[in-house]
This record gives C-alpha cells, structure tokens and sequence, in this order.
C-alpha cells in the first residue's frame, strides 16, 4: 500500500527540528523501519514527518569522561561495527549485531529504536543491563533519564510531546566484566522472542555484580534484579546460575502470540538467562 | 484471542459495581473516549480515537452491558470498527470484595480483524493489556474521587 499524503521537512540542525516538532500532528523520521511500515499499511498516519536523518550533530560515537556518548541517529550497523562501541562497551555491539537484517541494520537508529519501545526490541535488555541513560531534548529544556525510567509500557515511552531523544549514554565498561546477549530469534520478523542481556564482574572467586535485562517476555522491557541479587555473592557455579535464572519471569505477565505462549516464553526467558549468565562468566575475568 | 485478569479498585463492592455502569465514568476510563450515547437499554454508542506510539485510529462502536446480577458480575459485550481493523469481544466480569477494595477479575473472548490483526499478531495482546491496564487505573482513580 502507499502511505497516506504528508508534508515532509528535513532540518539541518537540531533547534530547527524542536521547532518543528511542537506543531500537531507530527512524527519524528529517524531511519524509518517501524513507521513508514506502519505508514504504508495506514496504521500510522501522520500529518507530517519531520527528517532527523540530515542532522549532521546527532551522529556521533564519542568517549567522555567514563562514558560513551551515541547520537541519537548512529545507526545500528555503526555501533555495532565501532571500534570504541566493541572495545569499551561490547554488550551493546553484541546487541546491534543482532537486530534485523543487514539492511535494517543500515537504516535503523538507536534513537528510534528506543523511541517506538517495541517491547521486542533487542538494545533494550543490554541497555538496561548497562545501566545506560538518555537524554531528551525539548525546544526550551533538556533532561537525563535512567532508561528503566524510560519505558513505560508497550509502545509507551517517558518521551513528552514536542521531546526528541538526543542521545543515548553508557558507561565505559569495566576491563574485567563480562557481558553476554542471547537471544531467541522470531525468523520472520528477526524480532526477539526472548532476548537477555547478561553483566558481570567477579572478584576473589565470587560473583561481584550481576546485571540482567530482559526483552521480548513483557509489555515492557525490565531488569531481573532477583536474578541478579540471587547470583550475586555466589561462586557462579552451574547450579548457582541454575537457581538464579529460574527467578527471571517471577511476578511477570508474559506475552502471547501465535510465535510463543506465555508458558513457553516464561520457559524460555529461563534458559536464555542460564544461557547469557554463564557466557558472560566466562568471559568475565 | 483469549484476555483474562484481575484489578483491585479501591471501592466497595456495591460502589465499584455502579462505577462500572455508569456511562459517565465508562467513558472516562476508556483510553481515547470523550463520551457514551445511550442507543437502548444498557447500549451505548462510543468514538474511540487509539494512539499508540505510531499506530492510530479512530474506531466507533457499542458497548453492551448483559447478564447484570448486582453486585457479583455482569457481561460487557464491545464491537468496534475502524479502518485499521475490527474488534468483537465480550467478557464477563466478577467482583469480589477484597477488604475495603474489590477485586475485579475479567475474563472473555476478543476477536480482532483486519489489517491491525494481520500485521499486528505480535503485539495485540501485549497491547490489549496495557489498554486495560490503563481502563482500571482510570476507574481507580474515579473511585477514590
């Protein structure tokens, strides 16, 4: 199908995109692999589409003062293809390299994906394993977020209208962490029916630092901090992960479609967690 | 697609039940709902406009309330229709006092159709939840108002 008629601006800088934005009507182009799908089947019909893919300053891999600094519109192939992005955070380039295709991953920003809040989306969990942030900006304002507090629901972000993420910002990983993302692949879609993304640190034969996000299970992506805690202070043997992982779906309304039931999913987030946990062991050193 | 459930609303049963009829309040709670016009007995006709991140729509349809039996439970029978899809449903809801609250359980049968439903497996029950969710946070807060 072809979308419904809409007027469409590219700006060349930020503050003129801001400007923009605080019209009715509008949606925010990034690289467009949900919305002009969704505009194409008519399901989102925008009045106008505002082109943030020409913005020069919102492209960027930077390291700064313990963190990386990504632009809201690098693109999945560019983080998970940059040196800084490997060396310095490997989780989040083990993540990209996951997403889609190749040609999504050519289009697709991290700014976007994080925007529409596909709760199948794959940087979610090791973001939140990272204990990443982002920074919005309005016309007038700018603020930092904890993405935990970011997504709110399915589809549902902290995002206000007239906000535009900036930027997204992790901390530079410890050397000696190790870090896992395991993923169960929907085929069709390339979307996760699970997706866990491990973090840990260990120190004098014990587990030091756990972290563990979650993707795909919920309407929401979320940090198993029982899982974590439950890992924590172990030795991180076989049976230790065992019993940690088997908490990763507890209290949680899992979702389901034709591809996986809710048991099934819960059963899976199960053994992606064992899987992730003890990958990222074993490369913790 | 199969939907089931429970809320706790802080009310009494008697006072949750009649929340739960009044089309004032109904209307209220429903996310992207202005109004109910009553088209016959214990019928009423809604516009919805939904707006889920990109995805929007405007349906109209009814919503039928059947089978009362104050304050235990009655049925909500809802068909709407769009030009993204249709959606045909109905579900019985039971209360039960849980202290100075009530719990609310719902449990009922939702066909969805069209292109919604053809594109949008993956995330209609997903989304059908938080939809809800945000039905019983509104109610919430209309009954401690």
């Amino acid at each position: 199908m072809i979308a419904q008629n809409f007027d469409y601006t590219a700006p060349a800088s930020l503050n003129e995109a801001l400007t923009l934005l605080a019209g009715d009507d509008v949606k925010v182009l990034a690289g467009g692999m949900s919305l002009i799908p969704l505009m194409k089947l008519r399901l989102a019909t925008p009045g106008q589409l505002v082109d943030i893919g020409r913005i020069a300053d919102l492209n960027y891999i930077r390291e700064d003062k313990g963190v990386l600094r990504i632009g809201a519109t690098t693109t999945h192939y560019e983080v998970e293809s940059s040196a800084a992005v490997r060396s310095r955070c490997p989780l989040l380039a083990e993540a990209a390299s996951f997403i889609g295709d190749i040609q999504v991953r050519n289009r697709g920003t991290i700014g976007g994906s994080l925007a529409h809040a596909d709760p199948a989306a794959d940087y979610p969990a090791s973001l939140l394993a990272l204990e990443g942030r982002v920074v919005l900006a309005t016309a007038k304002k700018q603020r930092e977020l904890a993405l935990s507090d970011f997504f709110v629901d399915t589809f549902t972000t902290a995002l206000e209208s007239g906000e535009i993420i900036k930027e997204v910002v992790v901390p530079v990983e410890d050397q000696s962490a190790g870090t896992s993302y395991q993923k169960n692949i929907q085929p069709a879609s390339g979307f996760a029916i699970v997706g866990i993304a491990a973090r840990v640190r260990k120190s004098g034969g014990k587990v030091a630092m756990a972290r563990v996000g979650v993707t795909g299970l919920s309407g929401k992506p979320y940090r198993a901090t029982n899982v974590e805690k439950a890992l924590e202070g172990t030795a991180g043997s076989t049976a230790d992960i065992q019993k940690a992982a088997a908490l990763v779906a507890d209290g949680i309304d899992a979702n389901s479609d034709l591809h996986a039931s809710a048991d099934y999913r819960k059963h899976l987030a199960r053994i992606y967690t064992m899987r992730a946990l003890a990958a990222a062991l074993s490369r913790a050193s | 697609m199969k939907i089931s459930g429970s809320y706790t609303v802080p009310a009494a049963r008697e006072r949750a039940y009649q929340l739960l009829q009044d089309p004032a309040v109904l209307a209220k709670c429903m996310p992207g709902t202005d109004h109910l016009d009553k088209v016959g007995d214990n019928e009423y006709e809604m516009k919805m406009k939904m707006a889920i991140a990109s995805i929007g729509g405007l349906f109209s349809g009814k919503v039928r309330i059947a089978d009362r039996n104050p304050p235990e439970n009655f049925k909500l029978i809802v068909e709407g229709n769009g030009k993204i899809g249709f959606v045909k449903g109905e579900g019985l809801l039971t209360l039960s006092p849980q202290g100075d609250s009530t719990d609310v359980s719902y449990d009922g049968d939702v066909q969805v159709g069209g292109t919604i439903a053809g594109v949008g497996q993956r995330l209609l029950d997903t989304t059908a939840k938080m939809i809800i969710k945000k039905f019983f946070e509104k109610l919430s807060e209309a009954a401690v108002q």
